[in-house]
């Protein structure tokens, strides 16, 4: 064997799953098809956002490195839903584009074990049962061998971008699609879908009226995603907003039969969460407007990135609409807005450690998988990279539960229910995201990563430096009692409580009570606003971590990989031909199939139990 | 569920009618092997054994034991899965009566077949995909169910009421939790129109939950029945008007005091209420033992009962004792002012006239039984009566009441909404449905965000 591992992509899924081979010590090849282009961010220029920030936070916590590169090259970073509650708060950073692929890049050159190759994977090479995996061929006719591969394509495999009538095989816009994969797994007897997603014109920022915006400042302190506690120090550049209006409706619709979409040339979903202009205009008649963020695509660079306009239409209509937005009429378009659509992997083909169950040491991730975002294919990236890595270790995948990870959750709802529309993520997806939050990562998952190999003692050691902290203040602001008056400007009759009391106030929050407690002042502002957290929404809390633990019961009833539906008579046909497909790999999972009845599962469990142990 | 599971393969025979006198009784058996197992203990046994599906077979079952016969049956034989618990299944109809079906039972066991539990036939039925988890339920309850009402009512599930009326209110509150979450998932200050939260559908939301909470004690009662117990002194009337209600001389009824020793009891229905009917010995001390003892048990019934008719003779009148006791009742007792027919005064406040020799206020009072009991409202369509849905009920209830609470306290939504969240999931329960992909269904088909 040439490698012990290979990984096809050089996009957010393929680094960590590169990064992660390579730390546990695979010799391992990733080869992409320009070296130039590894970690670009295709779309929108920024990292994190709601269950997004959480997902990059939990990469670190795992010992992936989504964090630790955008902590190095933000431009802006904010706390979002800082006024609402817990699970909804998240960090989001502006990216500087050039940078961050560059870093990206940099950081795969430097990793031990780790080779970087150009060309383009063709078809896989499988050993004579034609059941296992064993290494690749490319386009320049190159067969390299390894005992296992991960597939990483983004929107490449077989991809074909439109802007109006222009049409051309392409990945993302100036790259060639990578193509004769799609064909050849076709081939192997995956099933193989279309999806689509589109991504907005990017403007001449010197073009453009910012007087006539409004302004999106980044918060004044900037915080680290990653828990590694190294500082950030960034330039902190605003973003702006202007909106479109009845006129820019108007242009659309009247060019509307020459988007793609709409005139029938493309034949993949795109997602509802991110809808073109297009289609917002049509399937929202009735908004007057829509917002649009004007945000920096990097230091050193003139071009602007115009989010929420995404738009396939052609290139002389798309500069017409834009043009009458405000601070946008004399708007030069540096290159236009497209749509993409592009060859994916029904991810019900695949197991929870994203192995596929046709052949073995096959792991896939990424927007293959029908995602879409950065972040969703990194986090992927990296669980395919650490099970294909404990698979050549003979240990057992590391699957992350619905509890405790969104990236448990995104994998599970993959793999169980597949998608036919891109896959983002959202906090309303995790049934639990109270025990999910952003500032609790570290908590949740270093101990995973360090067991699997990939985190240091350091990084353990910090995490349990952090919940001794936790408990220590916490028990300070239980002791500490407050005297009447001893805070302005609360009411009346606080006094004689204690702080913790205190601090479930709504109105109090725990900059309140610093002045009281001298001891904890030189702790961070991430612990401190953690325990204040915990103290204020422990009922909720408490209520989630018992739901959790209702759910792990059915988690915990494992369904055997050779389990026979076949014979059930309780069930119905179509359950059982589910069950088969999906082969879940708990009760829990099998509970989470659409079409699988409550009665089924009962069926389910009944037999389960009453197999010999 | 899984605790009681035994083996659902095994061999299983119970009485599929009542026990007692009749003039014909099924016994039902089911499981592997079933109508080999039968035609151990049946002649001709090779006509049983070859019987197609839905054949009758007449004949004999005996004794393995010393070969002596049990009783002549008819056998009906299911082969699987045409069966109503899918599994191969006969039938046997022999006379009615306990010591034949005793003696039929005894001989099926000697061929191998064991005792069914509770609802084990319908609980196959369930895991053979003959019913779903409702269905099993109602099916439960139709076979246990006291009266036509009942059945009516467990009927009615299995045709779907309570599932409309559960899914209606679950969709309303899938429509305020999608607004909200998307509201939630989106950054606050880049959602250009934030949904309200509709409190208006909240709280009709929460009317439908109490209302159709309230239909559990119907349906349980409906279900099992209440106990309605006769007291009053001695020669009151007590053992008449039993049989009146009854409409059978099953009591003995008779002039010399204390009479009725023991105590009698008959089930009736009340237009469709299961009612427990229970004659008591009368509550006057005695130094007779066995009367006394009558008279004691007669105290407890009372104190058991869920409804008493207190009978006081209107040819005597009130006595001091009466007075005492009704002094000390509740709206559990209705005062029935007996012997209407020679009533020496008017009916004190609150008594009904009632008559045995002229079936005078016979309808008033059973009227009175039933509405207070029921009260005069009709009842609903969508009743619920199994323990599993009240809890689901009561759940999502309680969760939706801290919603609606902590909206108005202000707390964050994201934590809240976590309460709204589960209602909808007990809600889902009941109709037995998963629902979180609804929620991201319904997020999308109805607001335009995203960037
Ligand atoms: C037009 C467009 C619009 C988008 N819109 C959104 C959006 O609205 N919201 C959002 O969240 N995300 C959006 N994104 C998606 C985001 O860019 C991706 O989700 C993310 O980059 C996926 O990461 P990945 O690692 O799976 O794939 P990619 O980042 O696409 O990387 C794949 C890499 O693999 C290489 N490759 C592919 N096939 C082969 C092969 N056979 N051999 C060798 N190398 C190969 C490619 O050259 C590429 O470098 C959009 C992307 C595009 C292109
Ligand atoms: N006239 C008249 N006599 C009744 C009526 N009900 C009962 N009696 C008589 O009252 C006597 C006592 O009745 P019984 O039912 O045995 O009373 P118990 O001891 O309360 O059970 C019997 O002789 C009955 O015939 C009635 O409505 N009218
Ligand atoms: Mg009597």
């Amino acid at each position: 064997m040439d490698y012990d591992a290979l990984v096809i992509g050089g996009g957010h899924a393929g680094i960590e799953a590169a990064l992660a081979l390579a730390r546990l010590g695979y010799s391992t090849l990733l080869v992409t098809q320009s070296l130039d282009a590894i970690g670009r961010l295709s779309c929108n220029p920024s990292i994190g956002g709601l269950s997004k920030g959480n997902i990059v936070r939990e990469i670190d916590a795992l010992g992936g490195e989504m964090a630790r590169l955008i902590d190095r090259v933000m431009i802006q970073f904010r706390i979002l839903n800082l006024r609402r509650g817990p699970a909804v708060r998240a960090f989001r950073a502006q990216a500087d584009k050039f940078s961050y692929s560059r870093l990206a890049k940099e950081t795969l050159e430097h990793q031990k074990d780790l080779h970087l190759f150009q060309d383009t994977v063709t078809d896989l090479l499988l050993d004579s049962s034609g059941r296992v995996v064993q290494g690749v061929k490319t386009e320049r006719g190159n067969t390299i061998s390894a005992r296992t591969v991960v597939l990483t394509t983004g929107t490449f495999m077989e991809g074909m971008i439109f802007i109006g009538e222009h049409t051309a095989p392409s990945g993302r816009l100036g790259e060639p699609a990578a193509l004769g994969l799609g064909t050849a797994l076709r081939n192997l007897g995956f099933t193989v879908g279309r999806l689509k997603t589109g991504t907005p014109a990017r403007a001449a920022g010197s073009s453009l009226d910012y007087d006539k915006m409004e302004e999106q400042p980044g918060d004044p302190e900037i915080l680290a995603f990653s828990f590694s506690g190294a500082p950030v120090n960034r330039p902190n550049l605003p973003c702006y907003i202007t909106y479109t209006n009845e006129e820019t409706h108007r242009i659309i619709r009247e060019n509307i039969h020459r988007s793609p979409l709409y005139g029938g040339k493309i034949v993949g979903k795109g997602p509802r969460y991110c809808p073109s202009i297009e289609d917002k205009v049509v399937r929202f008649p009735d908004r007057p407007r829509h917002q649009v963020f004007v945000e920096p695509e990097g230091l050193g660079t003139d071009e602007v990135y115009l989010n929420g306009i995404s738009s396939s239409l052609p290139e002389e209509v798309q500069e017409k609409f834009l043009r009458t937005l405000p601070g946008l009429e004399n708007l030069r378009i540096f290159r236009p807005g497209y749509a993409v659509e592009y060859d994916y992997l029904d991810p019900r083909q695949l197991f929870p450690s994203l192995e596929t169950k046709r052949i073995k040491g096959l792991y896939v991730a990424g927007q293959t998988n029908g995602t879409s975002g950065y972040e969703e294919a990194a986090c992927q990236g990296l669980m395919a990279g650490i099970n294909a890595a404990l698979a050549l270790n003979g240990r057992e995948p590391l699957i992350l539960s619905r509890a405790e990870a969104y990236t448990g959750v995104l994998i599970d709802d993959l793999v169980t229910l597949g998608t036919e529309e891109p896959y983002r993520m959202f906090t309303s997806r995790a049934e639990y995201r109270l025990c999910l939050r952003h500032d609790t990562a570290d908590l949740r998952l270093t101990g995973k990563g360090y067991r699997v190999g990939l985190q240091s003692s350091e990084a353990m050691e910090r995490m349990e430096k952090k919940r001794q902290s936790l408990e220590e203040i916490r028990e300070l602001l239980k002791q500490r009692t407050l005297k009447e008056g001893e805070i302005p400007g609360l009411p009346e009759g606080q006094g004689g409580k204690k702080l913790e009391v205190l601090l479930r106030n709504p109105q109090v929050s725990i900059a309140d009570v610093l002045p009281l407690l001298p001891e904890v002042r030189d702790f961070s502002r991430e612990i401190l606003e953690c325990v204040e957290t915990d103290i204020k929404y422990e009922g909720y809390i408490k209520r989630q971590e018992q739901q959790v633990r209702r759910f792990e019961k059915l988690e915990s009833i494992r369904i055997p990989p050779d389990f026979d539906y076949q014979p059930l008579e309780g069930m119905s046909a179509e359950s059982k031909e589910k069950l088969r497909l999906i082969r879940p790999v708990s009760l829990g999972q099998a509970s989470r199939i659409s079409g699988v009845r409550s009665s089924d599962i009962a069926v389910l469990m009944v037999l389960l139990a009453r197999r010999p142990k | 569920m899984m605790e009681s599971i035994h083996d659902p393969d095994d061999a299983i025979a119970a009485p599929a009618t009542p026990w007692g006198i009749s003039a014909l009784a099924v016994i039902r058996t089911t499981g592997c092997r079933c109508i080999e197992k039968v035609s151990t203990v049946f002649k001709p046994s090779d006509r049983l054994k070859k019987a197609l599906g839905g054949m009758a077979v007449y004949g004999e079952v005996f004794n393995p034991a010393d070969g002596s016969p049990a009783d002549q049956v008819i056998a009906l034989v299911f082969r699987a899965p045409a069966s109503y618990t899918g599994q191969d299944t006969v039938e046997l109809c022999c006379h009615g009566g306990i010591p034949s079906v005793r003696k039929v039972l005894d001989a099926l066991k000697a061929a191998g077949f064991r005792d069914a539990g509770p609802g084990e036939f319908t609980l196959r039925a369930f895991l053979n995909g003959k019913v779903d988890l409702t269905q099993a339920e109602a099916v439960n309850e139709l076979i246990t169910a006291k009266t036509r009402r009942a059945h009516d009512l467990a009927f009615n599930r299995l045709s779907g009421a309570l599932w409309k009326k559960v899914d209606e209110i679950k969709q309303s509150l899938v429509e305020v939790l999608s607004a909200l979450e998307l509201t939630l998932d989106y950054p606050e200050d880049e959602i250009e129109e934030p949904e309200e939260i509709s409190l208006p559908t909240l709280s009709s939301a929460r009317g439908k939950l109490q209302s159709l909470l309230k239909t559990y004690r119907t349906g349980r009662l409906f279900q099992q029945g209440i106990r309605l117990a006769l007291a009053g002194r001695t020669n009151a009337g007590k053992s008449s008007l039993f049989n009146l209600l009854l409409r059978e001389d099953r009591a003995i009824v008779s002039e010399i005091h204390g009479t009725t020793r023991d105590y009698l009891e008959s089930w009736i229905t009340m237009n469709g209420l299961p009612v427990l009917l229970l004659d008591t010995a009368g509550l006057r001390a005695s130094d007779h033992p066995v009367e006394a003892e009558g008279i004691r048990r007669s105290e407890e019934i009372i104190e058991n009962a869920d409804l008493v008719l207190y009978l006081v003779d209107a040819s005597r009148g009130l006595s001091a004792e009466d007075r005492e006791y009704l002094e000390k009742s509740t709206d559990r007792v209705i005062p029935v002012w007996s012997k209407a027919d020679i009533a020496a005064a008017e009916p004190p406040e609150g008594f009904l006239p009632v008559s045995t020799v002229t079936d005078q206020g016979r309808e008033d009072l059973e009227r009175r039984i039933y509405e207070s009991v029921l009260g005069t409202e009709p009842l609903d369509a969508a009743v619920i009566d199994s323990e599993r849905q009240k809890d689901c009920l009561t759940r999502a209830l309680e969760a939706l009441e801290r919603f609606i609470g902590d909206v108005g306290e202000g707390i964050p939504l994201d934590a809240a909404s976590a309460d709204l969240k589960e209602a909808v999931d007990a809600l889902g329960e009941i109709t037995g449905e998963v629902t979180s992909s609804d929620i991201l269904q319904r997020m999308f088909s109805r607001f335009c965000v995203g960037k």
